[in-house]
């Protein structure tokens, strides 16, 4: 038992070099010249500020609606719920590109929710709604999981509590469940809004244009090769790293306060 | 001020059955029954969080039984205090004033007075975290009792507390109550806490209450065996009751002229309980105070809480504890080694007879 220590950090240092030798290797040979042209290039800069954005949209959109799945699934005995938990999780399963089939077909124009939406306006072949769709399928798990756990390690007898001392179950939730599940929610949001603003294989069946980065990445990387796709490929990694960092910051700060 | 009638409750596979439990204004109720025995499931369904199969329950002389929590104007305090950890003291006990719409001044007012009144005045601005069992405690005795409920229901408050701050709050209780004048439910496993608070006692055990009553009356007559192991009584011996006379057991004869009604609904067969106090080594009353008087050895002796216990036996197997204070241990004036012999005496006052049957 001498060497448990030495081994399980070998182990565990083999994971970490598995992750941060490509990046850095990506970095380290970008022309610094190129990428301060790459920068400048504006159809970089839109499409970083599309797949932000709409990744944003998706993660708020989610939030919506998910917090409230995550405070059912945590709180109530319900009849399927390992079904619904299931069903919760199957985006991380399937393949992002049948993923864009799917959502193709459904909100596509030969579908009825696809024509219904059509004759609001709303269209996602090819706009940025159908963006914000693709990156809300597969990533959801990532911010309902995390709320779920949230609630979950929140002690119910303290909704119980507020309740006695006079809180409407609408109050009890607003004032005790959410601010302490607040940090378990943000820190799932801002993986939800990661694994958003990467996905690539649900985006690019449901909108090839307008492109987002990791679009005009595969693009360029087709077009022109691996040269003109990594200084795109290494700003938007810089820029997400400098974000999540940031956030990160927040939400653990928001731990010791 | 509370009555639970005839309610039945079923949480997965838990169940409460026919509760009936009559806590009046001004009562300082105790629920005692072992771990695990539905206690918490009942304060829980009287505070609304789960739903009755059958029965009603009364607050305050209007039926509450569709009430939801808020609307039931009852205080709760747990174990473990839960306190909101994201609030400081101060918001934990001001929370249910602000949600009955009380100014920011009447807050500030009610929660000093109350901060005051149970001695936390200096703790207001800390976070719930950072405080001691007795603090946390308090805080949420403040947090339940600013809002003047009706009821206030304490769930094992003491349980979680170590020794010292266990008895100090338990004299709070007591003082709290005294000068309040509320009504409280309190359930708890811990028989101290119970026979040192209650005005009025109820024994519960698998979710069904199983006698009611003052604590002296309880103790004195325990409806079966099972209330009297609850009680803590400390010895049962099996016996049959000898007519008018008495009771015969493997001690001989106990003389206890009137004690059995004799009446014919009643089996022979019958448990005696024996409360410590009332096996009394070296007999020094008139002989007409004792059921019985004979020879018993020494089996062993442990030290408890201060007390001496002493575990005595009858050439008949009989086994008999008793506990001694350091007091009459001293006047007592004989060796209390193991195999020593002493005279022992069964005081007639404490002694009472359960039925075998529903035991």
């Amino acid at each position: 038992m001498k060497n448990f220590k030495p081994v399980i950090w070998g182990l565990s240092t083999v994971v970490l070099l598995m992750v941060v030798i490509p990046l850095i290797r990506m970095v380290l040979a970008a022309d610094p010249g190129v990428l301060r042209a790459t920068v400048a290039d504006p159809e970089v800069i839109q499409s970083i500020f599309l797949t932000l954005r709409s990744a944003l949209w998706a993660t708020i959109f989610c939030a919506i609606f998910g917090i409230p799945l995550a405070y059912a699934l945590a709180r109530w005995e319900l009849p399927f719920k390992s079904v619904v938990q299931g069903i919760i999780d199957l985006p991380v399963m399937i393949p992002h590109t049948a993923a864009g089939i799917a959502l193709l077909m459904v909100y596509g124009q030969r579908f009825f929710m696809g024509k219904a939406f059509s004759s609001l306006g709303i269209s996602f072949v090819g706009t940025e709604a159908g963006i914000s769709l693709a990156m809300a399928f597969v990533s959801l798990p990532f911010l309902v999981n995390a709320a779920r756990d949230g609630f979950l390690s929140i002690d119910p007898r303290l909704e119980r509590v507020a309740r006695t001392l006079g809180a409407s179950p609408w109050k009890a939730f607003f004032k005790v469940s959410l601010p302490l599940a607040w940090r378990a929610i943000l820190s799932g949001g801002i993986m939800m809004w990661a694994r958003g603003i990467s996905e690539f294989g649900a985006v690019i069946v449901l909108a090839y244009h307008p492109m987002t980065a990791p679009v005009l990445i595969w693009e360029r990387f087709e077009a022109y090769g691996l040269k003109y796709a990594r200084p795109v490929a290494v700003f938007l990694i810089l820029l997400c790293l400098g974000i999540f960092a940031l956030l990160r910051g927040i939400a653990a700060r928001k731990r010791e306060a | 001020m509370l009555r639970v009638q005839e309610i039945s409750v079923t949480l997965g596979n838990f169940m409460l059955k026919n509760i009936t439990l009559h806590v009046k204004g001004g009562e300082y109720m105790v629920l005692l029954g072992p771990t695990g025995t539905g206690k918490t499931v009942l304060l829980e369904t009287i505070v609304g969080m789960h739903a009755v199969e059958s029965g009603k329950i009364f607050i305050h002389g209007k039926d509450a039984t569709r009430l939801p929590p808020e609307k039931r104007n009852l205080g709760v305090v747990y174990q473990d205090y839960a306190l909101f950890p994201h609030l400081t003291v101060r918001k934990n006990i001001a929370f249910g004033l602000r949600l009955r719409g009380n100014t920011r001044e009447e807050t500030t007012r009610k929660v000093e007075e109350m901060a005051d009144f149970l001695d936390i005045g200096q703790i207001l601005e800390r976070r719930t975290v950072n405080l001691s069992g007795g603090e946390g405690q308090r805080v949420a005795l403040a947090r339940a009792l600013v809002l003047k409920p009706y009821v206030l229901l304490l769930d094992e408050p003491l349980s979680a507390l170590d020794r010292t701050s266990r008895d100090r709050l338990r004299r709070e209780l007591k003082r709290i109550h005294k000068e309040m004048g509320i009504t409280i439910l309190h359930i708890t496993h811990d028989l101290t806490e119970a026979f040192f608070l209650a005005s009025h006692l109820a024994v519960m055990k698998d979710g069904r209450i199983l006698q009611q009553g003052s604590p002296g009356a309880v103790l004195r007559a325990p409806k079966n065996r099972t209330v009297a192991e609850l009680l803590g009584v400390e010895n049962l011996i099996k016996a049959e009751a000898a007519g008018e006379r008495g009771f015969l057991t493997s001690l001989g004869p106990l003389d206890m002229e009137g004690a059995f009604p004799g009446k014919p609904e009643y089996a022979a067969d019958v448990y005696l309980t024996i409360p410590g106090w009332c096996v009394e080594v070296v007999p020094q009353r008139e002989t007409k105070q004792y059921a019985w008087m004979g020879k018993m050895r020494v089996e062993g002796t442990n030290f408890l809480d201060g007390l001496m216990e002493l575990e005595l036996t009858h050439t008949g197997g009989e086994r008999l504890r008793t506990s001694l204070s350091r007091r009459e241990i001293s006047l007592l004036d004989i060796p209390l080694e193991i195999g020593a012999q002493l005279p022992v005496g069964l005081l007639k006052e404490g002694i009472y007879w359960v039925p075998r049957f529903n035991s």
